[in-house]
């Protein structure tokens, strides 16, 4: 460098100036994202239409990209049929025979159910299937774990809604397009679902790792130890997910109890989309209002609310 | 672009020319939102062992041709990242304009050609994206493991080569031969 002359030769000078204002910017920029990280702390929602424009823009493209590979996955699949059927047979008779001596006694249980709830006079809201899709892509690289399938707001799929397998519960509807939904898959850490355990009846938390397999947490009544091949199933419980629906069996109980999920979106192509079980109502706070006597909140949502307003999804 | 006359002494027919060779710049762009696009492959795998493209090719264009991979973009790219993956908005983004700054400011430190070493520098980087991500997500009050991200970091360094490969053809394809010879600022 000249040491002689006072001045920076220009080119040098407008290097520099050059490096700092890109140094600014870039610090600028991370403040951004860093204060824009900060807004989805406190309003998760946010962006929510521009989030579903993105769907909307992602989900037509892969539906046909993945149409050959389907048609070589259905090719493999029926070749995968034809080897191991004997066997298959032979596996699924004996599950047959077990199955119909179990579905005998389940008959008798359901009628002596049936015959209780009328005793109890117990309204339960039914199951509503709103649309049956496929899942068309999903996010292997991201941070979370969501699906997108193709169904949105025009077949009338909303955010927190269950999504259903063939085998067991999917997860539920976080985001909506026009023609696009985003899914929250069980194994996503964001994930919470309310489950009970079949054998002891206990209700408990099914809780997602960003691993294969999900964790049981927050366990009523923990003292009671819990078995390998232990089946879960939804309870019905914040009113997203109806009761019933197989969840996923214990396969390690010791602590924090390791869970295998019934359903796998891999396998499940197609899934169903169904009405909240018992949507929130928009606003609740006229029902409470109106009775005379404070009546908690839970006692209304399940049921027990005054014959001038009786539960809007039990009429369905 | 380089072997046009400076503006004034431009025919209206150079200037033309000139114009619209200016969408070329728009590539290294256009190709990290490729990347982002196949990174939502219906994989449905629990674990994220999908390898980090976008945050590659960020990496690969930003020591290839900096003055083509400016912070404010990796911000612009990260934006859509988010919105394609369902992550709460800047988390991408911030974590993609950091990768630029740093690699720009080890760059300027250590005056060195990043392109003997990209390797070792791909596992800086990717392993300081995945802890910042697992930072940045208990930020945004949605934390998650950090353990399983390690699957990610192993995939994305396998990929390394094969996001330089793609690069490198779509640099050929928008720019001529000769990638990585000039840097391009």
């Amino acid at each position: 460098m000249d040491w002689t002359s006072g001045r920076r030769p220009t080119a040098m000078r407008r290097e520099q100036n050059l490096a700092l204002l890109g140094a600014v910017v870039s610090g600028a920029v991370i403040a951004t994202g860093l204060i824009l990280l900060i807004i989805a702390r406190v309003n998760p929602d946010g962006a929510a239409r521009l989030r579903g424009a993105m769907l909307d823009l992602l989900t037509p493209v892969w539906s046909v990209v993945r149409l050959p590979f389907d048609g070589i996955g259905r090719g493999v699949d029926v070749a995968g049929d034809y080897f191991g059927a004997v066997t298959r047979a032979r596996r699924l008779e004996a599950e047959l025979a077990e199955a119909r001596a179990a579905l005998q006694a389940r008959d008798a249980d359901r009628v002596a159910l049936m015959q209780l709830r009328r005793v109890a006079r117990v309204a339960e809201p039914g199951r509503r299937a709103i649309v049956t899709t496929r899942i068309v892509a999903a996010t292997a690289g991201a941070m979370t774990r969501t699906a997108l399938i193709a169904a949105g707001r025009s077949e009338g799929v909303t955010a927190g809604l269950p999504v259903v397998g063939a085998d067991g519960l999917i997860g539920r509807t976080i985001e909506a397009g026009s023609g696009a939904a985003r899914v929250l898959l069980l194994t996503d850490p964001a994930s919470r679902i309310p489950v009970t355990i079949v054998r002891t009846g206990q209700a408990a938390l099914v809780v997602g790792a960003n691993r294969p397999r999900l964790e049981l947490r927050d366990r009523v009544g923990a003292d009671v130890p819990l078995a390998a091949g232990d089946r879960l199933v939804t309870s019905g419980d914040g009113g997203v997910f109806p009761p019933g629906i197989p969840v996923g069996t214990i396969v390690d109980p010791r602590e924090p109890p390791q869970v295998r999920p019934a359903a796998s979106p891999l396998g499940a192509a197609y899934v169903r989309v169904e009405a909240a079980y018992l949507p929130l109502p928009a606003d609740s706070t006229p029902a409470v209002a109106e009775s005379a006597t404070p009546v908690p909140v839970e006692a209304l949502r399940s049921g027990a609310r005054p014959r001038a307003a009786p539960a809007a999804p039990a009429l369905r | 672009m380089r072997d046009l006359p400076p503006w004034r002494l431009m025919t209206p027919a150079e200037r033309r020319r000139h114009w619209q060779r200016q969408w070329r710049l728009a590539i290294p762009g256009l190709s990290v939102v490729v990347l982002i696009f196949l990174m939502t492959a219906p994989l449905l795998v629990p674990v994220p062992v999908f390898p980090q493209l976008a945050l590659l090719g960020v990496l690969v264009w930003t020591t290839a041709r900096p003055g083509l991979m400016p912070s404010w973009l990796a911000f612009g790219l990260g934006l859509i990242a988010d919105l394609a993956f369902g992550q709460p908005l800047g988390l991408d983004a911030t974590l993609f304009a950091l990768a630029v700054a740093v690699v720009r400011l080890v760059e300027m430190r250590q005056r060195l050609d990043l392109r003997l070493f990209d390797w070792p520098l791909a596992l800086a980087v990717v392993t300081l994206f995945e802890l910042g991500a697992w930072a940045l997500m208990t930020l945004a009050g949605q934390p998650i493991p950090l353990l399983p991200l390690g699957w990610q970091l192993v995939t994305s360094l396998a990929a390394y080569p094969l996001v330089v490969a793609y690069c490198i053809g779509v640099q050929r394809l928008g720019f001529g031969r000769g990638f990585g010879s000039e840097p391009g600022r």
